[in-house]
């Protein structure tokens, strides 16, 4: 985003205006990194017409690398040719220069630099002392430099005030509106796990216009979890990236992060009553562009709406990944009450067309009070070979007459266990 | 369709959700992400999140609002309003798709659409601040100013137009500070619902639309449906919400060009030799070639012994050819550096030229070193095709005016018009006549009307003159304007000069023209481009006549028109002839396979040249990779170049450790730059001594932002190397990041001046010009005493842009 007119170029018509109104000029620059300059390697063979002529040109040429002239980024930098975008999270800087361009001594010379956001002013200037004289010819530098923490339209207001041989007190200012945009496009989505673990996937795309390199992105977790990041893969001496060595995104490019996260002990005794919506955590991304700009973000709180379990939990604590064809094979289910009250609950088992359920369905499973638990073992067989939903449990609470069905409740493998049809 | 987000028990083994898990796919128009299939989806919900600035919470002890229902991070969080939306490549318009952007984000994102207003005093509002602004800015400005604004925005830094930032100081003088806020800041914020709604607001209210009615009301909860999940499943396989595919930036990704990779390979053709050794008899074209162009003299240059009788004799055997062709035919060419150097005299004109080389006297040795020679260099595999036809005209059995026109390269100067001198141009707007009239550079007509001439303006940095030139020679030659798509004959010094304004047009940054004038040439592989095509002009003789520094140069162009895949798909079939030649040479074939005997020596050179070669290709192909950031293969390609060049390790490393520091990884950059030492250690350097490991250390700190070291750095490298023009000027550089204007402008002024051999190079006066006009606001006398500067000592090449005159 470019920043309306420009203070540097000043074009002769205002010079003249100027000189006339004001004994100092005032110029704003934006330091932005800066960079290296390429140049464009034309070669020929020393049998060709040009002969030598255009690797000496090459070698006399002071930007190109010496040695390996063909190699298009050199060593010289260049200062930053256009005000460029900039990004939230990132650093602002700007050079401040105010020049005497007068013929006479200049008192009593007060800069200020003022950032004006849509919610707020900031002061920037290093210093807020007035400078007691400037010799024409001589100028005032100041180098401001401030994180940018908002979106939208800045102005950067730089006020001038000084006082003339004569007495005379003359004040200025000048404004410079730029645009922070926003760099990063973050999604996340969360899973919920049976086993109270909560995982994270976090999209972060890059919709700036350069390529950045994410130096860090990690999950900062609320006190209730502990975080396991997922984004490595630990090889036998050292741990890899899951995106690979380069760790850089390109513009538009999306990149996803995982992680894990574990309630604590002390929460995950209550995890069964926590409801409604947790926070998580916040996720903090750093990058990196041209030659190490840095910037900076925090995401907002995360939150989680925590799975409802209703007024009945119905987990499972064992059951096996693969099991054989008509063979009987044992579940452990737990149930909590979630619920406020005591419940008194019924077991029931419905045979689905492939699950059948072993015992009796109708079972007595007493009382339960608020928070409590139990275990049950169940014993059931699957006719059907493949990938079985375990479904057909109903809890019945004879208090209220309520019943709740669970169906789906996992998946298991079955099997034929004759491998041969000899056999 | 059950949604609801929470409410209902969800008990799940986290191992099956993959395959279980089904989110209702949302039809368009749908808003608000959240929604799922309640009995299924695990609480997954794709949500854009705000985005704090860092370090935001650190704030929170000072919270501008009062809402205590808030907490402290909300009440940090950032308005994101309208503006943000605004893609980073558009600049100007972004009104205009404001509101699509607005509904495209508003079916994706939880809003926390409300800012902290502040309550300190000074806040002007923006938007009244900068209409007023912006009125001033139009009405104070004349027509005139126009185009002076256009070049403001081009150049260097940043601030509003001195007129209008003065109207705007007198207007607030007169009345202190408006403190309003108008209409316009809400139309920014359209979705902003109350200014001092809390977010808590929000996300209730995407409960409410999350939580279907029905599942209140219900008792007996229903927690998973199985009939919705086949369709759920497949509209979305991976679990994602369809909405993250209409991100309002993501439409941007699909304009990137789709990498066409159609390499056309080369294919190898076979020894072309067999077919001059099958057909004892000689082509007898000669006729031919007269009839073409009248300037024949000119073709002769190279060759004096052309029509010479000799020629009827062709190579018996593939096993004697090679002497044969040596006694036979001893063509030395200009540029071959056992020639005898003519001695032309700048008035002779070129049809006389021919009589000044030495023709007959060239002994015997050298003329077989020469053939060697070039054969080495002309090597090159044609296409199937064209090697058709080449067969087909040294077994005579077509004569080349049977071959179809189309299948010939017949280029022409595609503009005639002289190229000028930018300098005296501009010498002329800012210091008059009298001033531009002191300028001297030598001009197309002033040197010899020669090859020396040529090379004299090069040398000169006369670049443009010497486009002129080689236009003047080639029209001489039959190839001049309007002549493209008419036959002609091509000699080894016609594609010279070709080779050298093709290449003076690229260095000039004329892809244009420089392109149209290529285009006749194809892929560099038609029929007239071979020597096997002139038997009676270059008897025996084979290979291309088409340097290959062209074929690199016609690749290299397209990069520079924004056609990079169109630059590596040339380079990739250079760099497998390349590949193909060696591997011949590597078997003991002859270059193009063929089954000549070479001597160790000369296979040796040939190997060693095709080698240096390849690795031409390769930085051609690197430097391409790099333009196209494609920064893994780039640093890939240059790492395989070490192996070709061992002796320019150290530059490349740096380069590598370079790039990464572009990107922004300075740990890999540093694992670069540290190999680059050990390099160093190894030539038996100490580190702090070695100019090029200083420099990576100045250029690790200035990622750091640490200017004083890097500084330090750079001046270290100057108590080695106290010319080195690229630490002086970084080391200036430096000091303005460090607020030393003064010092820097006087250090690089001071250069310029002192060696203007050194420092008239334009990013040097780039940096110069740019803090001139950071400086002062008499920036443009400065300038004018630079251009001064430059006209006494540059050529008409010099790039006047970078003084930021015009």
């Amino acid at each position: 985003m470019q920043v309306k007119g420009q203070s540097s170029v000043a074009d002769k018509m205002e010079v003249n205006q100027a000189k006339q109104e004001h004994l100092l000029a005032l110029k704003v620059m934006r330091l932005t990194k800066p960079t290296l300059f390429t140049n464009m390697p034309v070669t020929c063979e020393d049998r060709d017409l040009p002969g030598d002529l255009f690797i000496r040109l090459m070698k006399d040429d002071p930007s190109t690398v010496k040695g390996a002239e063909t190699l298009i980024l050199g060593e010289m930098l260049t200062l930053p040719q256009n005000f460029g975008n900039i990004f939230l999270g990132e650093t602002f800087s700007s050079y401040i220069s105010v020049h005497n361009d007068s013929n006479q001594v200049v008192k009593d010379i007060l800069v200020k630099a003022d950032l004006q956001t849509s919610s707020q002013r900031l002061n920037l200037s290093a210093s807020n002392s007035a400078v007691s004289e400037l010799k024409p010819e001589c100028c005032i530098d100041d180098v401001i430099h401030h994180e940018v923490k908002e979106i939208g339209t800045h102005i950067l207001v730089c006020a001038v005030s000084y006082t003339t041989q004569t007495g005379e007190k003359l004040y200025f200012r000048k404004f410079f509106k730029f645009q922070v945009l926003k760099p990063l496009d973050v999604k996340t989505k969360f899973y919920n796990a049976e086993t109270d673990e909560v995982f994270l996937e976090a999209q972060i795309q890059n919709i700036t216009t350069s390529p950045m390199f994410m130096e860090k992105v990690s999950l900062e977790p609320s006190i209730m979890y502990n975080v396991t990041e997922l984004n490595n893969v630990s090889a036998s001496y050292e741990s890899e990236s899951t995106f690979g060595k380069m760790s850089y995104l390109q513009p538009l490019d999306t990149r996803q992060y995982l992680y894990c996260l574990k309630p604590k002990p002390e929460f995950a005794e209550k995890a069964g009553v926590i409801k409604g919506v947790t926070v998580i955590g916040k996720l903090d991304i750093v990058w990196k562009t041209n030659l190490g700009e840095r910037g900076r973000l925090q995401t907002s709180q995360l939150q989680r709406m925590a799975p409802g379990y209703g007024d009945v939990r119905l987990s499972l604590e064992l059951i096996p990944d693969t099991v054989s064809l008509e063979e009987p094979f044992d579940i452990t289910c737990k149930i909590t009450n979630c619920s406020e009250r005591t419940m008194d609950l019924v077991l029931e088992m419905c045979n689905t067309r492939s699950i059948h359920w072993c015992g009796v369905s109708g079972r007595q499973l007493g009382k339960l009070s608020p928070s409590a638990s139990l275990s049950i073992p169940l014993k059931l067989l699957s006719s059907v070979q493949g990938l079985q939903s375990i479904s057909g449990l109903r809890l019945t609470d004879t208090f209220l007459k309520r019943t709740y069905e669970y169906d789906d409740i996992a998946q298991v493998c079955v099997v034929c266990p004759y491998t041969s049809p000899e056999s | 369709m059950e949604t609801a987000v929470t409410l209902f028990s969800v008990i799940y083994c986290f191992g099956f959700c993959e395959r279980k898990f089904r989110s209702v796919h949302l039809t368009e128009g749908n808003i608000q992400a959240g929604l799922m299939d309640s009995s299924e989806g695990p609480a997954q919900r794709p949500v854009t999140l705000d985005i704090d600035g860092a370090g935001e919470t650190l704030e929170a002890s000072v919270p501008p609002q009062t809402d205590p229902t808030e907490a402290a991070f909300r009440e940090e969080s950032i308005d994101l309003d309208a503006e943000a939306f605004v893609s980073p490549q558009d600049d100007s318009s972004h009104s205009e798709s404001l509101i699509d952007r607005l509904n495209d984000q508003m079916m994706e994102s939880v809003m926390i659409s409300d800012s902290p207003n502040s309550e300190e005093e000074d806040v002007v509002p923006i938007d009244s601040l900068l209409e007023q602004n912006e009125e001033k800015e139009k009405a104070k400005t004349p027509d005139g100013d126009t185009e002076e604004r256009n070049e403001d925005l081009s150049t260097a830094s940043a601030a509003e137009p001195e007129e209008a930032s003065e109207a705007l100081f007198k207007e607030e003088n007169e009345e202190e500070k408006i403190v309003q806020v108008d209409d316009k800041r809400e139309t920014i914020a359209p979705d902003d619902p109350k200014p001092e709604a809390p977010k808590t607001q929000d996300i209730e209210l995407e409960i409410d639309t999350d939580t279907p009615p029905k599942d209140e009301a219900v008792p007996v909860c229903t927690i998973f449906s199985q009939a919705v999940q086949p369709k759920a499943q497949a509209l979305i396989p991976d679990g994602f919400q369809p909405t993250l595919v209409k991100s309002p930036s993501f439409t941007i990704g699909n304009t990137e060009t789709p990498n066409k990779l159609v390499p056309q390979v080369c294919q190898p053709s076979p020894s072309l030799s067999k077919f001059f050794t099958d057909n004892g008899a000689v082509n007898p074209a000669t006729d031919f070639f007269d009839s073409f162009t009248t300037s024949t003299s000119f073709i002769s240059i190279s060759n004096p012994n052309a029509e010479s009788p000799k020629t009827a004799v062709p190579p018996e055997s593939p096993l004697l050819s090679a002497p044969t062709v040596a006694e036979t035919v001893p063509t030395s060419t200009y540029f071959t550096p056992v020639a005898t150097k003519p001695q032309v005299s700048p008035v002779e004109p070129m049809n006389k030229l021919q009589a000044v080389f030495p023709s007959g006297d060239d002994p015997f040795a050298s003329a077989l070193i020469t053939s060697e020679l070039d054969k080495r260099y002309d090597a090159w595999l044609p296409s199937e095709d064209t090697r058709k036809v080449l067969i087909s005209v040294a077994t005579q059995q077509i004569s080349p005016v049977q071959i179809d026109r189309e299948q010939l390269a017949m280029p022409g100067l595609k503009f005639d018009n002289l190229q000028g001198d930018a300098v005296k141009d501009l010498m002329q707007r800012f210091l008059g006549d009298q001033a531009a009239m002191k300028r001297q550079v030598l001009s197309a007509s002033s040197v010899e009307q020669s090859f020396l001439g040529l090379k004299r303006l090069i040398s000169t940095k006369n670049w443009r003159a010497a486009v002129d030139l080689t236009g003047k020679l080639l029209t001489a030659h039959g190839q001049g304007y309007g002549k493209s798509g008419q036959p002609t004959n091509h000699t080894t010094d016609s594609l010279q000069l070709w080779f050298v304004r093709l290449s003076l047009l690229v260095k000039l940054n004329l892809f244009q023209n420089a392109e149209l004038e290529f285009e006749p040439f194809g892929n560099l592989d038609h029929p007239n481009l071979y020597y096997e095509y002139y038997p009676t002009v270059y008897p025996g003789r084979r290979g291309s006549m088409v340097p290959f520094s062209m074929r690199v140069l016609h690749a290299e162009l397209p990069q520079y028109l924004q056609k990079p895949q169109e630059t590596l798909d040339r380079l990739h079939r250079i760099k497998s002839v390349c590949q193909k030649i060696l591997s011949n040479l590597q078997e003991g074939l002859a270059e193009d396979g063929s089954m000549m005997n070479l001597t160790q020596d000369n296979r040796l050179a040939s190997i060693q040249l095709w080698r240096s070669r390849l690795s031409r290709v390769m930085y051609s192909m690197a430097n391409c990779l790099l333009m196209m950031k494609d920064y893994v293969l780039a640093v890939e390609t240059y790492h395989s170049i070490i192996e070709y060049e061992p002796e320019q390790g150290v530059q490349l490393l740096s380069g590598i450790g370079r790039i990464f520091l572009q990107i922004g990884d300075i740990r890999t950059a540093e694992k670069y730059f540290q190999d680059v030492e050990k390099a160093c250690q190894s030539k038996g350097k100490t580190p702090n001594e070695d100019t090029s490991v200083l420099m990576n250390r100045a250029f690790v700190y200035l990622s750091q932002n640490n200017y004083a070291d890097a500084h330090t750095c750079f001046s270290s490298v100057l108590k080695l190397d106290p010319k080195n023009p690229v630490a002086n000027n970084n080391a200036a550089v430096c000091l303005l990041y460090l607020g030393r204007l003064k010092e820097s402008l006087g250090q690089l002024e001071s250069l310029v001046h002192k060696d203007p051999a050194l420092y008239l190079h334009e990013s040097v006066l780039f940096n110069l010009t740019t803090m001139y006009e950071l400086e002062s606001s008499r920036s443009t006398q400065k300038k004018q005493a630079l251009l001064e500067a430059a006209a006494c000592r540059e050529g008409d090449s010099f790039n006047v842009q970078c003084l930021k005159l015009v």
